[in-house]
């Protein structure tokens, strides 16, 4: 109920309740009550980072508030994620407002914030970079980035070069186009993962990179890759057993491990000076 | 690996109409630069083409310079096998074709001319069984029940014995009573190989030379054992390896200790030099020393030597399948070596003919391939019968392995539509063959 009001007149009473120093805890206590939090939670959120001012404790919980967040909510995010309480309470304010403007609204927003807390300390540049990225390389539109956001709001916490080996793995390796890739909400599932689930259906022949022009093609649906779950994955995509994914899953692991190595001796190599044997052949006469 | 990935795609979208999409399970073979670059330049390409339906082209990875992308013989190999496998193996092709573009497993072939006991130990410490003497292990108590079966204590005891209640043992259970002599003769032939359970993809390490300089153990296809042990070679037989090099069935054949005389045969002289190098590397010297390595056309045999061997092994060259999705060198479906592949089964048919002149009356022929195609197998065998009989009046029988396969299942994934001899699937969680084998006796 009270939150409720706090919406209305948010800014207000959030400046109101950011007087001085030495409110005292009776202070305090009353700020928090106004704002929609019970006494014992009040308490527990009093207990939180006791060296911060309580204007701090208070300015953190109203912009939780804010964003829609319950109070119990709003407590367990700080309880989890203390951090949030030494970033100045502007910076809280003003990262929201950036994502609302990314077009990260309302219950999508509170849901980002709850689950991914480091949407708040990630550096501006950081973020500024994944968007950059989505918008300019990967050619999102604004609507998409909009949905992608939505539905995969950690992905403004993953490093830009990966995102783009990400994204590229889907646009060229697979064919797929961006309307797919957010329709499956592509950046959901670990890179590591559609890999996995991508490369089994393409060595066991049922996945095909399209040709150039190539509109039709037999290969299953990036959604229905990613999103089922790994029994109906083997039993109704790649018709397969899992015991062969399980052991196919360590033996692409073991090859990519060793490409990831050879690339780096390889680059390595290119800036020694001498002119090493490179090969390792000896072992391999005892090999059929 | 994502990078090369990537690039690997990009070749697909940006090559033109004739050009495929870049090879799966592609391999840094020695000198594979070229697909790789390929895969780079049209990147750029791919680029531009996906750009056009988006209004601009997302930024590639890498701008490379471009060399005229050609399709990695790799590829023209799998999609040769796509066409015609598919339709051989159904829904089983999707399974052997996965296991083809991932790395095979091997077997350690442990040499009995250098003392094994800790090379055992460390093997079973790793968990490695060998697979011979453990399929023996279950015959044998098989036999044991199908002995005391009449209480139905038999059908546990088989279940115990594999571990995995194989109804098909059950059901077998008594023939291999009626047939358990030649089944255990096949088995006790010395020959040791180790093997990692299913699932597991454990590497052996490489094989270390003994206090003599033989090495311990020689690390091979486990699959390649079978035509071996199916020849069953007996105490004093002479024996042909007609095609023998690079030399691990040879080794095998001497492993077993009782070649009364071995004569092993390929047609190429490098590659007998490697048969050479093997032999020094894992066989004491008088025993080399009584081996005749030759070096003649094996569909001369018969005409040079005459027909005086108990068993023959006619191991034939083949599209090799395996190697042929993998590796771009030395790779038969060159187009320059079309024709050399095109006459394979005429070749091979040559091969088994010459080997079936060169056995006595009652020896045994085993023909072998490591591919999985009808055309080098099956159709091979039947031609072979059909011409020794109008050719040459000679009646050959073609031996019944079932057997045999029973018994090896728990290590092998055979084929169970095989019409003659029969046939090891490459499985992920078995990932050796392909392997045919099919046992001839000569009348």
């Amino acid at each position: 109920m009270a939150g409720l009001l706090l919406r209305g007149g948010g800014r207000a009473a959030a400046a109101g309740l950011a007087p001085g120093l030495g409110r005292g805890c009776c202070g305090e206590a009353a700020g928090l009550r106004a704002m929609g939090f019970s006494e014992e939670q009040a308490r527990r959120l009093r207990g939180l980072q006791p060296r911060l001012g309580p204007e701090r404790r208070e300015a953190a919980a109203a912009q939780l508030l804010l964003l829609g967040l319950g109070a119990e909510a709003a407590l367990g995010l700080l309880q989890r994620s203390p951090e949030l309480l030494r970033l100045p309470p502007e910076q809280l304010q003003e990262r929201a407002g950036e994502l609302r403007r990314l077009g990260l609204q309302g219950g999508r927003l509170r849901r980002a914030v709850s689950r991914c807390p480091q949407l708040f300390t990630l550096p501006r540049r950081r973020m500024a970079a994944v968007v950059r990225l989505l918008r300019e390389r990967c050619l999102f539109t604004a609507e998409q980035l909009q949905e992608v956001l939505g539905t995969c709001p950690a992905v403004l916490l993953e490093e830009p070069a990966r995102l783009h080996l990400h994204f590229q793995y889907a646009y060229f390796r697979m064919g797929v186009q961006q309307k797919e890739m957010v329709k499956a909400q592509l950046f959901r599932t670990p890179f590591a993962e559609l890999r996995n689930r991508h490369i089994f259906l393409e060595r066991r022949g049922l996945y095909q990179t399209p040709h150039k022009g190539q509109t039709q093609t037999g290969n299953p649906k990036l959604k229905d890759i990613l999103e089922l779950p790994e029994g109906a994955f083997l039993a109704s995509l790649a018709r397969s057993t899992p015991e062969e994914y399980e052991v196919f899953k360590q033996l692409l692991a073991r090859e990519e491990e060793e490409e990831e190595e050879e690339e780096e001796e390889d680059r390595d190599a290119l800036y020694k000076e001498e002119d090493e044997d490179l090969d390792g052949e000896g072992s391999k006469t005892a090999w059929e | 690996m994502a990078r090369g990935a990537v690039l690997g795609g990009g070749g697909a979208g940006g090559a033109g109409a004739g050009a495929g999409p870049a090879p799966e399970g592609q391999r840094r073979s020695a000198g594979d630069g070229g697909a790789e670059r390929a895969g780079g330049g049209s990147a750029a390409e791919a680029g531009a083409a996906a750009g056009a339906g988006t209004g601009a082209a997302p930024a590639p990875l890498q701008e490379e310079a471009t060399t005229a992308p050609r399709i990695p013989v790799t590829r023209l190999a799998l999609h040769h096998f796509d066409t015609t496998y598919s339709l051989q193996l159904r829904d089983l092709w999707p399974s052997v074709r996965a296991s083809l573009l991932c790395e095979q497993k091997y077997g350690a072939l442990l040499n009995n001319f250098s003392p094994v006991d800790h090379v055992t130990q460390e093997l079973e410490l790793l968990n490695a069984t060998d697979f011979i003497s453990q399929a023996h292990k279950e015959a044998q108590q098989l036999q044991q029940g199908a002995a005391t079966k009449e209480g139905g204590r038999g059908e546990n005891r088989s279940q115990e014995g594999s571990g995995r209640g194989r109804t098909v043992m059950q059901a077998e259970a008594t023939t291999e009573a009626e047939t358990s002599p030649p089944l255990r003769a096949s088995i006790s032939s010395n020959i040791k190989c180790y093997t990692f359970p299913r699932g597991d993809i454990t590497r052996f390490r490489p094989a270390r030379p003994d206090v003599l300089g033989l090495l311990d153990y020689y690390l091979m296809d486990a699959a390649s054992l079978l035509p071996v042990l199916a020849l069953n070679v007996q105490p004093d037989d002479s024996v042909l390896d007609l095609c023998a090099a690079p030399g691990g069935k040879t080794l095998a054949l001497l492993q077993t200790g009782v070649c009364g005389h071995l004569a092993a045969n390929d047609i190429s002289i490098s590659r007998t030099k490697r048969l050479y190098q093997v032999l020094q590397s894992y066989v004491p010297k008088e025993i080399r020393e009584a081996v005749s390595v030759t070096s003649c056309d094996g569909r001369d045999w018969e005409q040079l030597k005459g027909s005086t061997f108990h068993k023959v092994l006619v191991d034939v060259p083949c599209t090799t399948d395996r190697h042929s999705v993998m590796e771009e060198e030395n790779n038969i479906f060159h187009k320059k070596r079309t024709k050399e592949r095109q006459m394979l089964p005429m070749l091979q048919l040559q091969l088994l003919m010459a080997g079936i002149l060169a056995t006595k009356p009652g020896g045994e022929v085993v023909y072998s391939t490591c591919s999985l195609s009808p055309l080098q197998n099956e159709h091979v065998i039947e031609r072979a019968v059909e011409i020794a009989e109008t050719q040459f009046s000679i009646s050959v029988h073609v031996e019944d392995l079932s057997h045999f396969r029973i018994l090896f299942q728990d290590t092998f994934c055979f084929f169970s539509d095989c019409q003659l001899g029969e046939l090891v699937l490459p499985n992920l969680t078995a990932n050796f063959g392909p392997m045919y084998f099919c046992k001839l006796r000569r009348m």
